[in-house]
């Protein structure tokens, strides 16, 4: 019933500017979720759309179930309603001038679908999302939570091969947020659908994803499970996108499998892992998550001498701002005592693991 | 902090007078404006009412007040010609409006919805209608479509085809009536789609339902509350319309309530207080209309969800988006191009009798001969004159007693404002025929000669037309910030200092659109001029329908045209000021 999803060199040019998506690839297995993440702009929302039909692309190919549904270059387009997929709204986009059993019945009206058959299949919907007992309030008479669980049944009350989800819980508040993205992954796995999500939260698409890609001008830069996103960046983007904000500058010294040595621009040395493209000699800059650095642990083999140049107390953390090889750093530490003063020199432990050198030539912009 | 503002709001000019002086101030100006509000609106209005339940002529006989009674009303209401006249006029708005929505929808769907070449145009060709007056639209509909000398049959005849249009009817008069009042639909409707989250139709397609489907179940059930309130305006306008049905119904004998009313009165001896009962009649059931269309607008509206900027979606039409283009060139045609060609045509031609194609290109044919002869008449200029001084006068103080009202109303907490909105927003209900007939009861038995003067004219145009000037202004009014007032109270002027330096300067532009607004309005009017003219004063409008049911074809194009132009240039002049800020004011009154 669930089937898989197969984007090929995906492209949409609109009339102006540079391509919304240009040459995205990535296949998604029937059951898995994946994630889309990226900045505003990125061009998220206009892959989704261009796979459900709702976008004419300009190139590529977009197969669902191992049938083509777009390709332009052969002239190919089904329209939404033969894709048999369920989309979510980032605005719910439930009909307001029907009640909440109207809305869910929609979808089976266009398909035949007996009358027992139709009762059934609302009613199992409406409990999957839970809300059996609101079947006939009208839908504006509900909560965004609510209203964006309504809208969900609506998506699956007619056992799509594909749900698609943009931002559907961008317009709630962030404690109803949190619980119910946790509700929709149980319910996306409880029906069995191929799922593909678009967030530009981290956070969101760790605790949803099966896999997570993150996108940025158009472009899909990784594709991999969280922790492999967040232990293994792809490039310095992606680094600095999912939290690696302290850059550190240097040169190849040497490559040792994985890793690399590397002479750091303020003197001293340094290891780190390192792409396997780059090579020795190159100038390189290392990113490093502020959550990833250990102060204060001696006698490691991968510590160094830094000094405390400022301090920002947090209460529950405290975050420091090093001096390092002559450069900028922050670090954040857990815990209530905040242990060093502005100026001590500390020492501090950086694993090569989770040190990751990228090419100089790499931009980490974001914003 | 608040008991500060506060102590400026009400009346800071009088910081040093005191309280009951400047209470008394405040009741003072309250009761000048309720005084003139009662003079204009409430006295004319309550004379008709009394006017409707007597039977005498005031004009001969004084007012007789005593011999009234209801039975002369329920008289009237018995009376078959009056049955009848009601049951065209909702059978003609009925068909109209329905002819409008139509049209109306099918044009907001292709400007908003579709990728249809040349939106622009076609935007902007669906709201020409509004700004073409209803007695010259129908004159170049007579002159096209008159079943014996019509130019569409003169055409048809020369092709050798037997078939014949007559708009002297009431298809004709339905067709006339959909097609100019349709841009009061896709007004509505175009705004309701554009505010309407395009997500809601794209639901509908992806869990399975075709376009024609979707527009059906979501679409328009959606939008229903902008269609039904267009659909009642329009409804509103056209039973208050008299020239339209004058042209084209008269002449085929159907009457519908505002050419009956007007026939009352012009029987000898005219019979005033039936035509009274008529109007009465007739205001009922606009003011019924006018409340279901403030219900329905007030009402829960589902278009507006959140405060989000759409993108709007353009269905791809792909081959069929020449068929929508074709078809919004062909209501181009048909409202603007065809009439124009017409009043064209017409008014340059010696003889409109044309027998065949070719003959329409003999140039020697044409000549200006129909505006000499217009220009000839002594009557036409003074027309000319007189309707400049009643649009000018029209515009200076009803502009300015819109400023007054719209200013206490909005900007200020004085004591009985809200009688003072209620009385003014009254006339939306009274349809300008009745507003003639209005001041006729109330001013022709009195004397001091108001009656026949072209005052009368002026000040019943201020009060037809003071709704649509205030809530003009009103719109301007409240872009001027509060606070910038309240700065200018706190630098120590007072209240009129502050609407002198402050308020006006930056209201100006909005008070000078307002004021053209009127005076276009006014100069357009004929449904109240009809029953205030005299000789002496008479105005462009009613001259135009007297060359036309003189027969002369000829002048009434050149006079049409005449005024086509004029007020072209004027509208022109308008849109100009407001720059594209305030649109379709002319609308509402018809
Ligand atoms: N219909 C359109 N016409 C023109 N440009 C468009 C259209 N839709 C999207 N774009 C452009 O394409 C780019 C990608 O847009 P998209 O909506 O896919 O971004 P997104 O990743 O979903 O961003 P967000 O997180 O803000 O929703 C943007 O630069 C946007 O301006
Ligand atoms: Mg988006």
């Amino acid at each position: 019933m669930s089937a898989a999803l197969d984007v090929r060199d995906l492209r949409k040019q609109f009339v102006i500017g540079r391509p919304a998506v240009d040459g995205v690839s990535f296949h998604v297995p029937a059951g898995e979720i994946v994630v889309l993440l990226g900045p505003s702009g990125c061009g998220k929302t206009t892959t989704l759309r261009c796979v459900a039909g709702l976008e004419h692309p300009t190139d590529g190919e977009i197969s669902i179930g191992g049938t083509a549904v777009s390709a332009p270059a052969r002239g190919l387009l089904v329209p939404p309603r033969h894709r048999n997929i369920g989309m979510v709204f980032q605005s719910y986009a439930v009909w307001p001038h029907m009640t909440v059993k109207q809305n869910v019945a929609f979808p089976l009206k266009h398909r035949d679908v007996s009358g027992a058959e139709t009762e059934r299949r609302i009613a199992g919907a409406l409990e999957l999302v839970g809300l059996t007992e609101y079947a006939s309030r009208p839908v504006t008479a509900l909560s965004g939570g609510q209203m964006q669980r309504v809208a969900l049944a609506r998506s699956l009350v007619y056992q799509p091969q594909l749900l698609l989800l943009d931002e559907p819980l961008s317009n709630l508040d962030a404690k109803l947020r949190l619980r119910l993205r946790d509700d929709l992954r149980r319910i996306i796995k409880q029906t069995g659908v191929t799922a593909l999500y678009v967030t530009h939260d981290q956070s969101e698409a760790v605790a949803l994803g099966d896999r997570i890609g993150v996108m940025r001008e158009g472009k899909l830069l990784q594709l991999a499970p969280a922790a492999d996103l967040y232990n293994r960046p792809a490039d310095l983007f992606v680094a600095n996108f999912t939290g690696a904000s302290n850059l550190l500058h240097g040169q190849v010294l040497e490559r040792q499998g994985e890793f690399a040595t590397l002479a750091m621009q303020g003197g001293g040395r340094f290891r780190a892992w390192a792409p396997p493209a780059i090579a020795v000699g190159e100038r390189v800059q290392v990113a490093v998550r502020p959550e990833n650095i250990q102060l204060g642990v001696n006698g490691s083999e991968h510590s160094y001498d830094a000094r405390v140049v400022a301090q920002r107390y947090h209460g529950t953390q405290t975050t420091y701002e090093l001096e390092l090889f002559g450069e900028r750093i922050e670090v954040v530490e857990l815990g209530t005592a905040a242990r060093h003063g502005v100026g001590s020199p500390v020492k501090l432990t950086l694993p090569p693991n989770l040190c990751w050198a990228y090419a100089a030539s790499e931009t980490a912009g974001q914003e | 902090m608040t008991s500060i503002t506060q102590g400026a709001a009400s009346a800071p000019s009088l910081r040093f007078a005191g309280q009951a002086q400047r209470r008394a101030l405040a009741w003072s100006w309250t009761c000048g404006l309720l005084l003139i509000l009662t003079l204009l609106v409430i006295y004319p209005v309550a004379m008709l009412l009394i006017g409707a339940i007597t039977n005498t002529n005031p004009i001969v006989e004084g007012y007789h007040f005593e011999r009234a009674s209801l039975d002369n009303f329920l008289a009237v209401l018995a009376n078959p010609n009056v049955q009848v006249a009601l049951v065209n006029s909702l059978i003609a708005c009925a068909g109209g409006t329905a002819l409008a929505v139509v049209i109306g929808l099918i044009f907001s769907w292709i400007v908003v919805r579709t990728d249809t070449p040349a939106k622009r145009l076609i935007a902007m060709s669906s709201i020409v209608p509004l700004f073409v007056p209803p007695l010259v639209g129908a004159v170049a509909w007579a002159i096209l479509g008159s079943p014996r000398t019509g130019l569409i049959n003169t055409l048809l005849a020369s092709l050798g085809i037997d078939f014949r249009i007559n708009l002297y009817s009431m298809g004709g008069l339905i067709a006339v009536f959909g097609m100019y009042y349709a841009p009061y639909v896709y007004m509505f409707t175009a705004s309701a789609l554009r505010n309407m989250d395009p997500s809601l139709e794209e639901a509908a397609e992806v869990s399975g339902a075709g376009a024609v489907r979707t527009l059906f179940t979501v679409t328009f059930p959606l939008i229903a509350p902008a269609i039904v309130s267009g659909m009642l305006l329009s409804f509103i306008v056209m039973l208050g319309i008299y020239g339209i049905p004058a042209v084209l119904g008269a002449p085929a004998n159907i009457h519908v309530l505002t050419t009956y009313i007007f026939k009352l009165t012009a029987w000898s001896p005219p019979l005033y207080s039936t035509a009274a009962a008529v109007a009465v009649i007739l205001m009922v059931v606009t003011g019924l209309l006018v409340w279901a269309q403030a219900r329905v607008l007030s009402g829960r509206s589902y278009t507006t969800v959140a405060g989000k900027a759409f993108r709007p979606r353009a269905l791809r039409l792909g081959p069929w988006r020449w068929l929508t283009l074709g078809l919004a060139l062909f209501y181009l045609v048909v409202v603007v191009v065809l009439p124009t060609l017409a009043l064209i045509v017409a008014g340059f031609r010696k003889f409109l009798f044309i027998r065949s194609l070719t003959d329409v290109f003999d140039e020697r044919a044409y000549s200006l001969v129909h505006f000499e002869r217009l220009l000839a008449n002594p009557l036409a200029l003074r027309s000319i004159v007189n309707t400049m001084e009643v649009g000018l006068w029209t515009a200076a103080i009803g502009g300015a007693l819109a400023f007054a009202i719209g200013y206490t109303i909005n900007r200020t907490q004085l004591p009985g404002r809200r009688g003072i909105d209620i009385i003014s927003t009254l006339p939306v209900a009274i349809p300008g025929l009745v507003v003639g007939v209005a001041y006729l009861w109330a001013w022709i038995g009195l004397p001091g000669g108001l009656y026949g003067s072209i005052w009368i004219l002026a000040l019943a145009f201020i009060a037809r037309f003071m709704p649509d000037t205030i809530k003009a202004l009103s719109t301007s009014l409240m872009q001027i910030h509060k606070e910038l007032e309240e700065a200018s109270w706190i630098c120590g002027r007072g209240m009129l200092g502050t609407i002198r330096s402050i308020v006006l300067p930056l209201a100006k532009p909005g008070v000078v659109a307002a004021m053209t607004l009127l005076f276009i309005l006014a100069i357009r009017e004929l449904g109240s001029s009809l029953f205030l003219y005299t000789s002496e004063t008479m105005v462009m409008a009613v001259l135009l329908l007297d060359y036309y049911e003189g027969g002369n074809v000829g002048v009434t194009a050149a006079f049409s045209l005449v005024q086509t132009v004029l007020l072209a240039v004027l509208i022109g002049f308008t849109q100009w000021l407001s720059r594209g800020a305030a649109d379709g004011g002319v609308g509402r009154a018809g």
